[in-house]
């Protein structure tokens, strides 16, 4: 922190708090002095708060009391509306606002036509003051929370979120009392708010974020490398989302109240309304137990309604839509020209995720070695709906003390975009039965320069004279039919629990393979005692330079030697 | 972070290898690709400290 300068004003203290800000739901959340993030609870005790604000005679409700508003009042509810700020009306998708107030053009930005005054007057109230007014609500429960004035927050934001949206969303936050100090993406925020656990160990992995919301779907590849991360690809879905499961209870139980009472609640917008807000709540008690009730009060020509549905009725009804989230997931994978087996993990991030049936379908379609990390597949998961707000939270306790001129050189594209290795780089090793050399990766493609990786390598047993063969490697899916087993004079019982797998014929394995690429450098590591270990650093400059050092362990000296930077240097796409 | 720990050994040096400082140069990386790196997290900071420290430097000596 630079020292104060003559006259000049001290500037207030920062506390920051991390906010993800949904077009269904809303989280604040700390990062305590223990360093963990924590979720705060609302004045009405809720961590996920609809991001809903609604007028009555003047009065302004937020959250869930707002959201049950859509019933009675929902021409003075404004809902749904992230997404629409610093878009110009032409360019919005109006279908989410459709039973809230609706979303006009007013100039070249959008407003809500609602009644937010005691007087009858219908106001124009453009997004961005919905926007202000929502960030100062969320900043004023923080605030109690905490006991002590929030005024700056890292906010997460869909990866395709634009530069003007993001210009909008600093400026709405402004207006309520709230600096943003950094935007950051949500993907990365989950990866984050995983990646901040004590317990976690920081590895190079592919990472699939898959963020299932109410009125969209968001995937991101990610590359982690070393604790940083770099998005590889991603997938959008607004058809295939939490809206869309609701609507197959909506659906469901409409049915089977025009069997018994010849109206279809659907028809009256207060009954479909209503029948909405607890199908929703229906389809949350089913991401729990094996049943679920569905109460709704005077649903139609004042007659009350209740039913029961169970967990596999609703997946079979909803096959079709939770067949879709693997799909959103098996196209960003594509598009980031990668196989399914190289995903290492899969986050399941947003309220959608604790659906046990589609981490139940990810589960299968990933290989058993990908980490599915959900409530209902993991126990250790962290809750999905907090992911965001969580990561918010941990990024914002890293840069609070930072000086604006610091958080914003940090940011800029000198800084972020960086070269990444094309090819992994590896070291050749032996494998017992065959007498072929076997790639072992030391440094991952994707992994961004400057970089240094460590491998500690056995030696033959008796030790003596051995060569570390340094070379790029690239990974290749190889795949073999299996037909009938051929033992090959092996004892068959060596493949007993290989045998019931394979019952079938034509059955394709799928399996990583290494091929091996340019060869970089070799080196001697010469009498190298029984038993003995060798170490091996590569160390990628700036300027994809290698440096390798290798050494025996507990040895004095070591071999040294560095590789010249290549002689081209493409640009490929950021 | 931590270094990899591989069982598999490595090969014996074939006889008659024999090269100056026992280190034999033999080729470059493949061009790297340009991408961004998020922002976010202890390791960028980190990583962003050095860039810019560096940068300054490089451009302090010329
Ligand atoms: N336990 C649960 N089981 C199933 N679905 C749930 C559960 N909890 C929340 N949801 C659903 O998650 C969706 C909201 O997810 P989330 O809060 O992540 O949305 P968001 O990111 O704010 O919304 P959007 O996708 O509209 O921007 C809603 O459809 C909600 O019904
Ligand atoms: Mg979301």
């Amino acid at each position: 922190m630079s020292a104060q300068q003559d006259g000049e004003v001290a500037s207030p203290e920062v506390h920051a708090i991390g906010i993800s800000f949904g077009n269904s739901n809303s989280s604040i959340a700390y990062t305590s002095s223990e360093g963990k993030a924590e979720v705060i609870a609302n004045e009405e005790g809720d961590r996920y708060i609809p991001s809903v604000l609604s007028y009555v005679k003047g009065e302004e409700y937020h959250g869930t009391q707002a959201k049950s508003q859509l019933v009675r009042n929902n021409e003075n509810t404004v809902a749904y509306f992230r997404d629409y700020l610093g878009k110009d009306f032409d360019s919005l998708d109006p279908r989410p606002c459709h039973a809230s107030a609706h979303a006009k053009k007013h100039g070249s930005t959008v407003a809500f036509s609602i009644q937010d005054t005691e007087s009858e007057a219908h106001n124009a109230v453009t997004v961005s003051e919905i926007t202000t007014r929502h960030i100062r609500r969320l900043a004023s429960s923080a605030s109690d929370f905490m006991g002590k004035k929030v005024n700056a927050a890292v906010i997460s934001v869909p990866t395709n979120f634009t530069e003007t949206q993001r210009e909008a969303l600093t400026q709405a936050s402004k207006e309520a009392g709230v600096e943003v100090l950094q935007m950051i993406s949500e993907p990365t925020a989950a990866v984050l708010a995983y990646d901040a656990r004590s317990e976690a160990e920081i590895k190079d992995k592919i990472i699939v974020v898959a963020d299932f919301g109410g009125t969209r779907s968001d995937v991101a590849v990610v590359a982690s490398r070393g604790g940083m991360y770099s998005i590889l690809s991603t997938s959008h879905d607004y058809e295939t989302a939490g809206a869309q499961l609701d609507q197959i209870l909506i659906d469901h139980f409409a049915k089977e109240f025009i069997k018994k009472n010849k109206t279809d609640p659907r028809q009256n917008p207060k009954s479909l309304a209503k029948l909405k807000l607890e199908a929703e709540a229906t389809k949350k008690s089913l991401s729990l137990g094996g049943n679920a009730s569905l109460n709704v009060e005077s649903i139609a020509d004042g007659v009350d309604f209740a039913s029961t549905v169970n967990r596999t009725r609703y997946e079979m009804l909803a096959a079709k839509v939770f067949a879709s989230f693997t799909r959103i997931i098996e196209d960003a994978v594509r598009k980031a020209d990668l196989d399914i087996l190289d995903i290492d993990e899969v986050i399941l991030s947003g309220g959608t995720s604790h659906t046990p049936r589609i981490s139940q379908n990810l589960q299968r379609f990933f290989s058993s070695k990908t980490r599915i990390l959900s409530p209902s597949t993991l126990p250790t998961a962290i809750d999905p709906s907090s992911l965001a707000a969580r990561g918010a939270a941990i990024q914002a306790s890293l840069i609070s003390e930072f000086d604006k001129e610091d958080i914003e050189q940090s940011t800029h594209p000198m800084v972020t975009v960086t070269p990444h290795l094309r090819n992994a780089i590896g070291i050749m090793v032996v494998t017992d039965d065959i007498k072929k050399g076997l790639f072992t990766a030391l440094v991952e493609k994707e992994t961004a320069v400057p970089c240094k990786r460590v491998g500690i390598f056995a030696a033959p047993r008796e030790g003596g004279d051995v060569i570390v063969k340094v070379c790029e490697g690239a990974r290749d899916i190889k795949i073999t039919k299996k037909e009938k087993l051929k033992t090959n004079g092996k004892a068959a019982s060596d493949d007993s629990d290989l045998d019931s797998d394979n019952e079938e014929e034509d059955e394709e394995v799928r399996e990583k393979i290494w091929k091996v690429g340019t060869v970089l450098a070799e080196a001697a590591i010469k009498g190298v005692k029984k038993g003995g270990k060798v170490e091996v650093t590569v160390h990628v400059g700036a300027d994809l330079g290698v440096v390798v050092t290798a050494r025996e362990v507990g040895a004095k000296g070591g071999v040294r030697g560095t590789l010249d930077k290549p002689r081209v240097v493409e640009n490929g796409s950021a | 972070m931590a270094a990899v720990q591989v069982s598999l050994p490595l090969p014996v040096l074939p006889q008659g290898w024999s090269e100056e400082k026992d280190f034999k140069p033999i080729g470059q990386l493949s061009s790297a690709t340009q991408r961004n790196i998020e922002p976010v997290g202890p390791h960028f900071l980190a990583h962003a400290r050095r860039k810019r420290h560096k940068r300054t430097f490089s451009e302090d000596e010329r």
